[in-house]
């Protein structure tokens, strides 16, 4: 990241081949566009090309910061198509040929598996919410009004299953 | 699981930013005070690192090579704001200077090529890359194109700022070695498009075939062929 800041294309170069899939990855399960999450996928490169003066590895992984700026820059796609604007469930996602499969899927990691376990523990309503807010950038109101629930009982949802799931995190 | 104690207001608002659930008015905010208040910014930062393993589970998916193309574009685009800005896009150009454009592309195409990595493996056969410049307005590319001959397709970025005319359009034509332009459609200000190429028209993407894009009416050339002032033009080489 330090030579990427210093403005080095080769190093970018490097962090692309290794990351660049697993970020695309990341688009396409928020926006089920190709073409659009190919478009995000660049923007997130030359932002992470511009920036990365402002890495700190103190307070993030290279592998969290990037997952995250791929992850906002893709929801503010997704706002930007408008209010009624929902991602489809990557089960009707069309993934064309030659993808890599399940052997990556296996292969996640550690911090996935327990967060994955946490998430479990919680009801499937507050986990399936967590998941749509993470996925999607959708806002309280915007989910209670999809879900046709009050916003007070969607946020009290959210608030209990974050608190329960930092707990769960850090037994 | 037993009840604990809910999060502080001031966690809950971190948990609430890393998740995703802010408005763009909170948003803000919140990114505001991560600015300003450190253990704020901490407390966003651990919710992000609890988060963000939700998108291990997903299998990588290879992006098709004209993305890195696009970003090595934009990273020279963006070395130089200010020119870029001065970039008066609408300003078109007859299509006399298609010449003068061409072989300043050659150029840019020799530099580019030179900062390069050694290329990685090559699938046959390669993609071929074209920045479409203004002619006369310098080196910064109004679009970017690749042409993937497996697919069939045109992939196509537009630099140009959106809104700055809305009473044009963009149309871009294909001009291959016979010097017909042939449409390949409109295409809007800052869009990216994918465009598969029927059966007749993959032929002509050939190594320095012309890839133009001229100012129209905002539904097109009323005429099938360019009616307008060329905005930009470049050829199609490989990198």
């Amino acid at each position: 990241m330090p030579r990427i800041a210093q403005g080095d294309r080769a190093a970018l170069r490097q962090l692309y081949d290794a990351t660049a899939p697993k970020l695309f990855a990341v688009c396409l399960r928020i926006l089920s566009n190709r073409e659009e999450s190919e478009d995000v996928l660049q923007d997130v490169y030359v932002t992470i090309w511009r920036r990365a003066d402002r890495f700190d590895p103190a307070r993030a992984s290279v592998a969290t910061w990037i997952s995250t700026i791929a992850r906002n820059r893709a929801i503010d796609r997704l706002r930007a198509r408008g209010p009624l604007a929902r991602s489809v469930s990557v089960e009707n996602l069309e993934i064309a040929d030659d993808q890599p499969g399940a052997d990556a899927t296996l292969a996640a990691t550690d911090d996935a598996a327990r967060l994955e376990a946490c998430l479990s523990e919680l009801d499937p309503r507050t986990r399936d919410v967590i998941r749509t807010a993470f996925f999607e950038g959708v806002t309280y109101e915007a989910l209670a009004g999809r879900m046709e629930i009050p916003l007070g009982t969607v946020k009290s949802w959210i608030r209990r299953g974050l608190a329960r799931l930092k707990r769960c995190l850090e037994r | 699981m037993s009840e604990g104690p809910d999060l502080s207001a001031r966690e809950t608002l971190a948990a609430e930013h890393a998740l995703g659930l802010l408005g763009a008015g909170d948003r803000a905010e919140a990114e505001a005070r991560m600015a300003r208040d450190s253990a704020f910014a901490t407390l966003v930062d651990d919710w992000r690192a609890r988060l963000t393993p939700m998108l291990d589970a997903m299998a990588p998916v290879e992006p098709r090579a004209a993305v890195w193309a696009g970003v090595e574009r934009a990273l020279g685009a963006n070395d130089n704001a200010a020119a870029r800005r001065r970039l008066r896009f609408w300003r078109g150009a007859t299509l006399g200077s298609l010449g003068l454009a061409a072989a300043s592309l050659a150029f840019a195409v020799l530099v580019v090529s030179r900062s390069l990595e050694p290329a990685p493996p090559p699938a046959a056969p390669p993609m071929l890359n074209a920045s479409l410049m203004t002619p006369g307005e310098g080196s910064h590319p109004m679009f970017v194109a690749a042409y993937d001959p497996v697919r069939q397709a045109l992939i196509i970025t537009s630099l140009a700022r959106p809104g700055a005319d809305p009473g044009h359009g963009h149309q871009l034509w294909v001009i291959p070695a016979d010097g017909q332009p042939h449409s390949l459609g409109m295409i809007a200000p800052g869009a990216s498009k994918s465009m598969p190429m029927p059966k007749a028209m993959a032929p002509m993407f050939t190594p320095g075939a012309a890839i133009v894009a001229s100012l129209e009416p905002p539904g097109g050339s009323p005429t099938g062929r360019p009616s307008g002032p060329m905005a930009a033009v470049g050829k199609l080489g490989r990198i």
